[in-house]
């Protein structure tokens, strides 16, 4: 049963394989067969049913993981037919490549002839057409052709598109057109579709993935890459300066970033602070804001100052790492405490001096002046442990992504169009009648939007018909 | 206590089940008025959504964190309903029967009981939800749900009219339904615009993933169930233009699409795990 419905008014035409002759039926079957709808509904379903699976079992887990969840048998299976892997599996892959073919092939089908029709328009109203369309209309006009053929083919121009004219004999014919591209749209989608997998092509033989983990104040250019089994130095290096969370009042994290430098040649070329969504690149790498971690030991923040107040700076200490003051000694963070004899938060230090025996002090953080106390000529006090961050970034080069993305904009063009465009055609014939009169027949179908369409009509046409000169007076049939 | 977004969301619960109530009565008791009651609630229930996701809006830039309601499960299933309502609201206007409301408005119905169960707070975005790509993607892809539930709604009345013989039917409920060229036209129709926005809303995702992450397809399930959503729509597509596959076997691709559709919205938090934060 053929349900021409008004939304896609013509059916899509039989292959031109079906009615070449059968000369050799088995190439000839292929060919049909690689060219069907047919095929396309089925893998699509296949790659639908299929793509299931991958989302059931998770993926790329180790194997103990799988082997705990699963018999020994079962794992065997799975794992011989890659479902551990699956979107990558030959099979998977296979039934892709099946996919591009059927529509590449069914491309090189139909194109062709889309073309066609499009650069050899039916220009003629003959009769078998007029037939063939859905909407005709005739009127009658006192005058001569060439001065209706004149006034149509403003009216056309002005009210629709601009008709081109072809004389036969006795007769004149306007042909005027929209939407052309509507028959084009379903292959830009195509084509978009072929020039993604391209783009993820040439990204996954062109391009790579990796992850790196800054300290603060490092910088790093070596990368693993393919699972770790290739490794990589980049032609510059990338420091972080400064890893940094910031909170919501509620303490939730609003924003992770990292102010990176990229070296190059022992100069900075670039300074960029990332955040999760705003990533950085260079010479076609980027690095996203991926992860962060606590990198080694904590450091303690100490001020210190002279008993009349004045400030000296900060120290930081790092455990159990002297560190000198000139005039003065050395110091060095010893012990941390998060709750010192019930007074928060507390450093340890070792005073050393020379010529003198150490000492061993607590320093609180929550009692600044305490030190004072000692009667030194210096006074310490705690701000607290900051510990050092790494920032984790994703780094991945692909030369494939901007062919992605190209690919999805003729893809979503394509649909527009193939959805929302019409491809509009009027034809209008004028011949000579009896009695002086000019004989018009009007004609027009669309291929899509069939209501929209007879609006369109009927108002051209109406527009049309008011065209006629005071002097020539119209004369419906 | 509720802000006030969430009562006038809860409002639009009780205006959907109402409206719902009333389009079914109507096709039982063959009641027109019924209809027309049906009808004038959804489009209250369309101003009370509206006002609500703008007030709940404007609520989340008093609480210092702005942004368009779109970006937890509450707010996509409100947003999803809304959809699904003006869409249902055209297409009531623009093919003159009301006997679609019956099916198309349960489907924002129970959006919204589900809605109703659950955390309705607007919370502050993490980090990785913070980008325009975000609010594209969801708005893009539930906007063409909406779509799809449309489609399978005229799809489920397309199959009852279809097994009693069609068009031939006279009398009862079935008589009430457009023809099943018609529904055969609409269930396409509503396609052709999910479609496009699924489409659109499958590349914005990708394009966040790419900004957020550094790849824009993971095969994590959330992204493999939307390909199989958008896959059975193909199917969908090229089966409506190939002989002998339009009709019945549309119809139940589309119903297909739409069971595949909410899995792929709520199945995969709730039964799979992955990398998307909703419903968490
Ligand atoms: C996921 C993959 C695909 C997508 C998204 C897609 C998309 C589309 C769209 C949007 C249309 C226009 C539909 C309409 O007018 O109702 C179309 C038409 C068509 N597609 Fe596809 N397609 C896909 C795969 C295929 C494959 C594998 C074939 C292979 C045979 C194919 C063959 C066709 C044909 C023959 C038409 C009709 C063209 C015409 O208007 O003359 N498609 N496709």
């Amino acid at each position: 049963m053929e349900t021409v419905t008004d939304v896609r008014t013509e059916p899509v035409p039989v292959p031109a394989a079906v009615e070449r002759k059968r000369g050799k039926p088995f190439a000839t079957e292929a060919w049909n067969f690689l060219i069907s709808l047919k095929l396309a509904i089925w893998t699509l379903i296949i790659l639908a049913l299929t793509s299931i699976l991958g989302t059931v079992i998770e993926q790329n887990q180790p194997q103990d993981k799988y082997r705990q969840v699963y018999e020994d048998w079962a794992y065997n299976l799975m794992d011989r037919i890659n479902l551990f892997d699956m979107y990558h599996s030959w099979w998977f892959l296979l039934l892709l490549c099946l996919f591009a073919l059927n529509l590449t092939c069914c491309t090189i089908d139909r194109l062709p002839r889309a073309i066609r029709t499009v650069r050899k328009p039916k220009l003629i109203l003959d009769d078998v057409t007029e037939k063939s369309l859905g909407l005709t209309e005739r009127w009658k006009s006192k005058g001569a052709v060439p001065q209706w053929a004149e006034a149509y083919k403003a009216a056309l121009a002005r009210t629709f598109a601009s008709p081109r004219v072809t004389e036969t004999d006795g007769a004149v014919h306007l042909y005027a057109e929209k939407g052309v591209v509507s028959r084009f749209g379903a292959y830009a989608t195509h084509a978009g579709i072929v020039i993604i997998f391209i783009g993820a092509i040439l990204g996954n033989v062109f391009g790579f993935k990796s992850y790196l983990s800054i300290p603060d104040g490092t910088e790093a250019s070596h990368l693993d890459v393919r699972g770790g089994k290739e490794h990589l130095d980049l032609p510059f290096a990338v420091r972080n300066n400064r890893f940094w969370v910031e909170t919501y009042p509620s303490g939730q994290p609003s924003k992770y970033a990292s102010d990176l430098s990229v070296i190059e040649n022992g100069r900075e070329v670039l300074r960029k602070t990332i955040t999760v969504n705003d990533p950085l690149a260079y010479k076609g790498i980027w690095f996203y804001q991926s992860g962060y971690g606590e990198a080694g030991g904590a450091t303690a923040q100490v001020s210190l100052k002279r008993p009349d107040g004045t400030s000296l700076g900060n120290l930081s200490l790092a455990p159990n790492e002297p560190v000198g003051i000139e005039g003065y000694g050395t110091v060095r963070g010893v012990k941390y405490d998060e709750n010192y004899q019930g007074n928060g938060p507390a450093l340890q230090v070792k005073i050393e001096k020379p010529g003198q025996p150490a000492s061993d002090v607590w320093i609180l953080q929550g009692r600044p002046e305490q030190d004072r106390l000692r009667n030194d000529t210096l006074v310490f006090s705690f701000g607290g442990l900051t510990s050092k961050m790494y920032t984790g970034l994703q780094v991945a080069k692909d030369p494939g992504v901007n062919v992605v993305w190209l690919g999805c904009l003729l893809l979503t063009a394509g649909m527009m169009i193939s959805f929302f465009v019409s491809h509009c055609r009027i034809w209008i014939r004028l011949s000579e009648g009896l009695k002086g009169k000019v004989e018009i027949t009007a004609g027009g179908t669309a291929n899509r939007n069939r209501p929209a369409f007879e609006k369109t009509f009927a108002a051209v046409l109406t527009e049309i018909r008011k065209e006629p000169s005071d002097n020539a007076k119209e004369n419906p049939a | 206590m509720n802000t006030l977004n969430v009562q006038l969301f809860d409002l639009t619960t009780f205006l959907f089940g109402t409206a719902t109530g009333s389009y079914i009565a109507a096709l039982y008791g063959k009641k027109e008025f019924l209809a027309r009651i049906g009808t004038w609630i959804c489009a209250a229930a369309a101003i009370v959504s509206t006002a609500a996701i703008g007030i709940r809006w404007i609520e989340s830039y008093r609480m210092g964190i702005g942004r368009i309601p779109v970006t937890n499960l509450y707010e996509s299933l409100v947003f999803f309903a809304w959809s699904i309502n003006l869409f249902y609201l055209f297409v009531e206007r623009k093919y003159g029967s009301r006997s679609f409301g019956a099916f198309v408005v349960p489907i924002a119905f129970f959006t919204m009981v589900f809605a109703f169960t659950i955390e309705s707070g607007i919370q502050p975005l993490v980090p990785a939800l913070q980008s325009y790509w975000l609010h594209a993607h969801v708005i893009t892809c539930f906007a063409g749900y909406a779509a799809f539930a449309v489609s399978a709604g005229v799809a489920v009345m397309y199959l009852l009219k279809e097994r009693r013989g069609g068009d031939k039917v006279t009398g009862g409920v079935l008589a009430l339904f457009p023809d099943t060229k018609v529904l055969d036209d609409l269930v396409y129709r509503a396609i052709a615009w999910g479609f496009p926005l699924l489409t659109a809303g499958i590349i914005t995702g990708a394009a966040w993933a790419n900004f957020a992450w550094g790849t824009y397809w993971s095969w994590d399930p959330k992204e493999t169930w939307s390909l199989i959503v958008w896959l059975v729509y193909a199917a969908f597509l090229h089966a409506r233009i190939t002989r002998g596959w339009h009709g019945r076997r549309a119809a139940v691709l589309s119903i297909a699409g739409f069971a595949a559709t909410i899995f792929c919205y709520l199945g995969v938090n709730l039964v799979l795990s992955g990398l998307h934060s909703y419903g968490g």
